[in-house]
């Protein structure tokens, strides 16, 4: 079975944090202590793939960052995982130059240059640290993964790459040269991880073709450079990607503005959308009192309590995509069967308490049951706990964004957007919402609004929009998204003819099974469909001779693997719908990545500020 | 897949070398590079290693004889290779002994630990190496207890194995004995039989013995009456005849 792009990521950190060389199978081998240092970067990496006590189990004592006061201790090896920027480079010659530790393995997040290589020879030089520096290490792993089928760019400094950054009108071409090269890189170390040379396409006309182009340019001069070349013979891995290459199709996010302001009604979606969650985890109040009201009338004790939502958790796998009901259900019943549990583990202990004084025939016949029984149990009990801990942290999380589904009325939005995106008929006027005092906030009926405005054929008139824009400022939405869609809008308009945002309504049930445009995008380069959206798109293959401006492709055959990646940012929405639509389709792999993830909240901003210019 | 890129360090190292010779700028490299080697250890780590070198002691000397511990089931081990249990038990003590020193160690080096001032960082580092060697020395505890788990397993197995044997030789005599006492027990029957045949001859026997009895005496009595009227009858005779006699005397005297 292909091990996924998380599988391989978290192999590869392991094989660093033991030396560089291959983890051992065996369990009593001795330990061997270390210390991990990383700057920021490293820890956004490391966190969603090992948890602490993975860390301490393959013999991490300490782990610091890199920009931290850190003493020395001289008798343990250290192993540095850092991204090889000047500051981290200068800490590095200082951590030398103090001694601080043993040894010094160095890993670098993403290929380090000759020059900073020899400021650190220089340092180590200067320090008679040279026999210490044991191993460096191009890791190649500049990526974020946080789902089997899900990555992201990076998490600090992403205001850097942001879809804000990469649309401002006054964007100076250095600026717009360091973001792409900075998404490059990533896309780099991530096919690097990957072990394939995928088969890119990519619109014309914006950041995504930028992307590509360099991204092409950078594959093909690996793949000439035989000698160094990443993609040779054992990174290839066991045929994963034997028969096919995989399918890397590149959309920019100005192709779709109105998911990401979609109100949504599945679990993990809801939850990156009302609630803190980064990097998989989620972070909340916990008042005492069960009644939060979004505006915090009468705080409770408040203390925040954060949660992993990690891959071994099982109920998070089953449950992350579906509608929210469903999950309220499933927790129940997972409550239900733990209750069931436990009272069989209660009834055994009263069993065996009984056992000695009571000589019915029942209890003497069913002795050698109870003995297995109850072996069963007490080496169930860990389980059970755990379980117990999940459901608490389930009812938790889903209780915080009921509420907030409840005070905002969510539902009424998700169904109403539902309408609008699929352009079916309407029955509450626009109006109505907005003006209505008790369902959601301001920012809900903004991202309402510019649903609306996007979604429409033609745009309103001047009157109703002026209406529009009343009842909204009174509820005292902020309009400066609004003039950079307007603007958006006429751009897009004038480039594409016919209207782009139609969704696909293949069941007519409340939650309707829609494809969204990249997924719609993803679907036609796929299955080599014609269709004239994805036509005009260009081809690369850094596999060829000869790169070439056609768009025609090569092979006919549909694809088995694709990744999808948004130039500008993604969300949780376009994954869970391209996660449905894989599932539709055995056999078929598909991997969603973005430069960042935002949700609702944040695009807003960026929009506004994006209007404000 | 990541880059080892060592090679290339060491390059730049000897770039950086010959670049500095030529500005000359240089360092004292030989000296303070064997200085270096001997830099002394502190004695935290040493001891450290010194715990955890014993603990590999142990697991190599527990791997060395499971084999032969465990006595393999290999059904032409020879003598050589067998393990009396007295050899088994001595392990077992041993092993004991060591882990309980192995345990006592590391709990004194985390109270030596906990006294030192050192900073936080450090602190913690060798809080968290002591975890990881008492996580080693569990590991290898339980090696050991696997070990024993199977040889009392197969002690008891050996046992259930002599009990089985005792109780079917049990069972084979409480079978014969069985058999032997239904014998008895049917033979039991044929003298029942026979004897309750014989009460009834007895009684009939008794019966006519009874009735013999009775009739000897009737018997005799009729032999005592009839010897008196015998001896009656007797004397009348003798009476007649001589009345008879009389009369003919008489008659006698009479005619004269």
């Amino acid at each position: 079975m292909a091990a996924s792009v998380r599988e391989k990521q978290a192999a590869a950190l392991k094989r660093m944090l033991n030396f560089n060389t291959s983890p051992l199978k065996n369990t009593a081998a001795e330990p061997v202590w270390k210390v991990l240092i990383y700057d920021r970067f490293g820890q956004d990496i490391i966190s969603p793939l090992l948890a602490v006590k993975e860390l301490r189990d393959m013999g991490i004592t300490l782990h610091l960052l890199l920009h931290s006061d850190r003493d020395p201790i001289p008798d343990v090896p250290a192993i540095y995982f850092v991204m090889p920027t000047e500051e981290n480079i200068d800490r590095i010659c200082q951590d030398l130059r103090n001694q601080l530790y043993e040894s010094y393995y160095l890993n670098f997040i993403s290929a380090i240059s000759r020059s900073k290589l020899e400021d650190i020879a220089s340092a180590a030089l200067s320090a008679n640290a040279v026999t210490q520096v044991t191993k460096v290490f191009d890791q190649y792993l500049n990526f974020i993964t946080l789902e089997d089928d899900m990555f992201i760019l990076c998490n600090q400094n992403k205001e850097l790459i942001s879809y804000h950054a990469i649309n401002k009108p006054d964007i100076m071409d250095t600026e717009m040269e360091a973001i792409m090269d900075t998404i490059v890189d990533s896309l780099f170390c991530f096919f690097v991880t990957l072990g394939a040379v995928p088969i890119i396409r990519c619109p014309r006309g914006n950041a995504a073709e930028m992307v590509a182009v360099k991204l092409d340019k950078k594959l093909r001069e690996n793949l000439r450079d035989a000698r160094n070349s990443l993609f040779t013979g054992d990174n290839m891995g066991a045929g994963q990607f034997s028969f096919q290459r995989p399918l890397f199709v590149l959309a920019d996010r100005n192709l779709d503005l109105a998911t990401p302001l979609h109100h949504t009604w599945t679990y993990q979606a809801l939850i990156h959308d009302v609630l803190d969650f980064h990097l998989n985890r989620v972070s909340m109040d916990e008042s005492v009192g069960s009644e939060a009201s979004p505006s915090g009338a009468r705080p409770k004790k408040k203390n925040k309590k954060s949660y992993d939502l990690t891959a071994a958790d099982k109920f998070w796998q089953k449950h992350k995509g579906s509608p929210f009901p469903e999950v309220a259900e499933s927790v129940q019943e997972e409550l239900d069967t733990y209750r069931a549990q436990e009272d069989e583990v209660k009834r055994l202990k009263s069993i065996m308490g009984l056992e000695g004084e009571d000589e019915g025939p029942i209890s003497s016949i069913s002795m050698s049951d109870n003995t297995a029984k109850l072996t069963s149990a007490v080496s169930s009990l860990p389980e059970l706990l755990e379980k117990k801990r999940l459901i608490d942290l389930h009812t938790n999380v889903a209780t915080a964004v009921l509420d907030h589904i409840k005070s905002r009325k969510l539902d009424v939005y998700f169904e109403y957007e539902e309408k609008l995106m699929s352009k079916s008929t309407l029955e509450k006027s626009l109006l109505d919402i907005i003006s209505d005092p008790d369902a959601g906030t301001p920012e809900d009926k903004m991202r309402l609004f510019l649903i609306f405005y996007i979604t429409a054929l033609q745009p309103p008139s001047e009157t109703d929009l002026d209406q529009y824009k009343k009842a909204l400022l009174e509820t005292g939405c902020d309009l400066s998204s609004l003039n950079y869609i307007k603007q958006w809008n006429l751009f897009s308009r004038v480039m594409n003819s016919g209207s782009q945002f139609v969704m696909e309504g293949v069941k007519h049930l409340v939650l309707k099974q829609h494809n969204l445009p990249v997924t719609r995008i993803l679907d036609n380069l796929m299955e080599m469909k014609s269709n004239p959206e994805t036509d005009d798109y260009r081809y690369f293959d850094p596999k060829m001779l000869r790169g070439s401006e056609s768009s025609t492709p090569r092979n006919k055959n549909p694809f088995q693997e694709a990744i999808v990646f948004v130039v500008g940012g993604g969300n949780y929405i376009e994954y869970q719908n391209l996660v449905d639509y894989t599932k539709a389709k055995p056999g078929k792999r598909v991997l969603y990545g973005c430069s960042e993830l935002f949700n609702a909240g944040q695009f807003i901003k960026q929009l506004s500020s994006l209007g404000q210019k | 897949m990541a880059v080892d890129i060592t090679v290339l360090f060491k390059a730049s190292v000897k770039t950086v070398k010959t670049r500095n010779k030529a500005i000359g700028v240089g360092f004292d490299l030989p000296k303070e590079e064997i200085f270096k080697k001997s830099r002394p250890k502190h004695g935290f780590s040493l001891k450290a290693k010194e715990v955890i070198s014993n603990i590999t002691k142990l697991k190599d000397f527990l791997l060395q004889h499971r084999k032969d511990y465990v006595n393999a089931g290999s059904l032409i081990s020879s003598d050589l290779t067998r393990m009396t249990d007295n050899e088994r038990d001595q392990i077992d003590q041993d092993a004991q002994i060591f882990m309980r020193t192995c345990s006592e160690a590391i709990k004194q080096l985390r109270s030596e630990a906990e006294k030192q001032v050192i900073p936080t960082q450090i602190r913690e580092h060798r809080g968290a190496v002591l975890d990881l060697i008492e996580i080693y020395l569990r590991g290898v505890c339980k090696l050991y207890s696997e070990q024993r788990a199977i040889r009392v397993k197969r002690v008891f197995e050996q046992e259930n194995q002599r009990l089985v044997s005792e109780m079917s030789n049990l069972v084979d005599e409480v079978r014969q004995i069985e058999g032997k006492v239904v014998e008895i027990s049917r033979l039991q029957e044929i003298f029942a039989e026979k004897v309750l045949m014989q009460e009834t001859e007895i009684d009939s026997i008794h019966q006519l013995v009874v009735g013999a009895t009775e009739n000897v005496k009737e018997g005799n009595e009729d032999i005592r009456e009839a010897i008196k009227n015998n001896a009656g009858f007797r004397v009348w005779i003798l009476f007649f005849l001589v009345m008879c006699s009389f009369s003919l005397l008489f008659l006698d005297w009479y005619d004269s």
